[in-house]
């Protein structure tokens, strides 16, 4: 059975729980059906022994204990992966690292250890720190330096890439889930004009070598120490595309309207610290030609805004510096943070667009449940209810990128973390 | 018509329909490790793939002789919401007492969801002396 009981059942007990713990199955989607579908599931079949649901789940419950279920204590097994691949030509290499998953399956610059070592002059940090030490789905990897190295190489870095990509890496594995969640990765400060990171004309489109190997390295290392393996521990359903690149760009803080800080500045670090932030979202809604005065640009971002989760009331405005300067100039937006209120305060959906998805269900109803407000009030609201979902805006972000060319943006659902510290890392 | 004009109105430039000597040459090879694509030289690289912690063995509790008036707790993990959970567990709970006498069912919503472990719902299954533990149900 190639599907998540079968990651439950393997991956999660051997590197998790350690629990051989006893399943039985429906059919999925078991969410969003009927109710007398899921009532039935009771009355029908366990999908892994095939017998009636309500006889496996009392054998579950009742059937003596198997001497595997028994076991206690250090495993006797362990996993063991060498330092050095064993010596082999270019094309069988290239060929494991496609069969184990490594990387995104485009050309890679295969780690010589001579390579890796002109990667670590990089930094002055040792090849064998700790970094941290990833334990998402199971596993508790330790992602050394040297390790971030090796991802570094494989996507194509130079040297003076590695202090961003080892920020980046205190920030991996990159975001997963079911659904197609992906990655947003800002670049601001000096770095950002050092390394000639793009945040001019097509800051987020496929024109600036920085911007390319670097966002490559995310994915790259994200796949290695967060050991993500299609349909062994990587269950996204339609996957992402963004995930290639995860969307690296760097903010144009140049054209930043008199008032706008950068969005390294609004987390308190200083204008002259270089800084990687990484978010995490799903939805991206672009924008389509230039704004018009009968709409002004933030109520039609304020109207897209209500397609998204407001799961934790994130949202991360994209935006070219020419509609920066509008919304300062035409709008009266004098700073960043009273363009977030102003949409934390206007942004509305109605009660049933904001429970009828999966993950405020998911998230937000526990919540609720809990009397915890607004959300206990909000579920008792009618479904035709207006409510308004981004309740903090310090969790509306917006970000100034892009060559001036057109007034267009994008809206999207991406929760942004607090940005690390690339000198840090040099 | 002339062949240059009919291409200037399809607007397709003439020069790239007759295109140059270069194109026909195989594309420079990208860069590769230290020996060449198609190469029978062995090389060493390094491994990017970090080894997994295998968990320690955890044994699951013994089990029951049978359901006759024990006390199940049905933990619902809220998974893409709660009710589909309920309904299951509503089921469940009819089928038990139709065919275990005293059997008992307490349906717990976790307060955390999925994503943490609900303090107050592990005290009631021992405050409560819980015989058995549903937990689900993930998707």
């Amino acid at each position: 059975m190639n599907n998540i009981v079968h990651y439950a059942l393997t991956y999660v007990r051997k590197y998790d729980t350690g629990m051989p713990l006893r399943f039985v199955a429906v059919p999925f989607p078991f969410t969003g059906q009927p109710k007398e579908v899921d009532v039935g599931y009771v009355t029908g079949k366990d999908m892994l022994t095939d017998q009636p649901m309500m006889h496996a789940v009392v054998d579950a419950l009742t059937k003596p204990l198997t001497p595997e279920e028994k076991i206690t204590g250090a495993p006797a097994e362990e996993s063991v992966e060498p330092r050095l691949l064993p010596p082999d030509t270019e094309d069988n290499l290239r060929a494991l690292f496609d069969e184990r998953g490594w990387a995104d399956y485009n050309w890679i610059n295969l780690p010589t250890e001579k390579k890796v070592m002109a990667m670590l002059r990089g930094t002055s940090h040792k090849p064998d720190e700790v970094i941290k030490t990833i334990n998402i789905t199971g596993g508790a990897r330790p992602l050394t330096v040297e390790k971030v190295a090796i991802s570094a190489v494989m996507a194509g870095a130079s040297p003076e890439h590695f202090p961003v990509i080892l920020a980046l890496a205190t920030q991996a594995p990159f975001g997963n889930s079911t659904s197609s969640m992906a990655n947003m990765v800002v670049i601001n400060g000096p770095i950002a004009k050092k390394l000639k990171f793009n945040s001019g004309t097509n800051a987020m489109g496929p024109y600036n070598r920085s911007n390319a190997v670097v966002g490559r390295a995310f994915t790259i290392l994200s796949k290695t120490a967060g050991d993500l393996r299609n349909g062994i521990n990587a269950w996204e359903s339609l996957g992402s595309n963004f995930q290639y690149n995860n969307i690296l760009y760097a903010e144009n803080e140049d054209a930043l309207p008199e008032g706008w800080n950068p969005l390294h500045v609004q987390m308190g670090y200083k204008p002259s610290d270089s800084v990687v932030t990484v978010g995490t979202g799903w939805t991206s809604i672009s924008s389509v030609g230039g704004s018009q005065e009968l709409y002004p640009v933030h109520h039609l971002m304020r109207d897209y805004m209500s397609a998204l989760t407001a799961s934790g009331s994130s949202a991360t405005i994209v935006m070219d510096p020419t509609v920066a300067g509008l919304l300062q100039t035409a709008h009266g937006f004098k700073t960043k943070e009273q363009l977030s209120e102003w949409f934390s305060q206007n942004a509305q959906k109605t009660a049933g667009n904001y429970w009828g998805n999966g993950v405020i269900q998911s998230v937000v109803v526990p919540l609720a449940l809990q009397g915890l407000e607004p959300y206990a009030s909000w579920r008792k609201l009618p479904n035709d209810a207006m409510i308004k979902p981004f309740t903090n805006p310090r969790a509306i972000h917006i970000v100034v990128t892009g060559g001036k060319i057109q007034t267009t943006w994008f809206v999207t659902d991406f929760g942004m973390r607090r940005g690390v510290k690339i000198d840090d890392w040099a | 018509m002339n062949r240059r004009k009919m291409l200037a109105l399809l607007g397709i430039s003439p020069a790239l329909v007759t295109g140059t000597p270069a194109l026909g040459k195989p594309a420079a090879r990208p860069p590769a490790g230290d020996s060449y694509e198609g190469s029978e030289e062995r090389i060493t690289v390094m491994n990017p793939a970090i080894a997994n912690k295998l968990a320690p063995r955890v044994a699951l509790a013994p089990r029951l002789k049978d359901l006759n008036n024990k006390l199940i707790y049905m933990i619902n993990l809220s998974w893409e919401g709660p009710d589909a959970a309920n309904y299951f567990y509503g089921a469940m709970t009819d089928w038990l007492h139709q065919h275990y006498t005293g059997v008992r069912t307490v349906v717990k919503v976790t307060a955390e969801g999925m994503f943490g472990t609900d303090p107050s719902v592990l005290k009631a299954i021992r405050e409560d002396h819980a015989d058995a533990v549903v937990v689900g149900v993930a998707g």
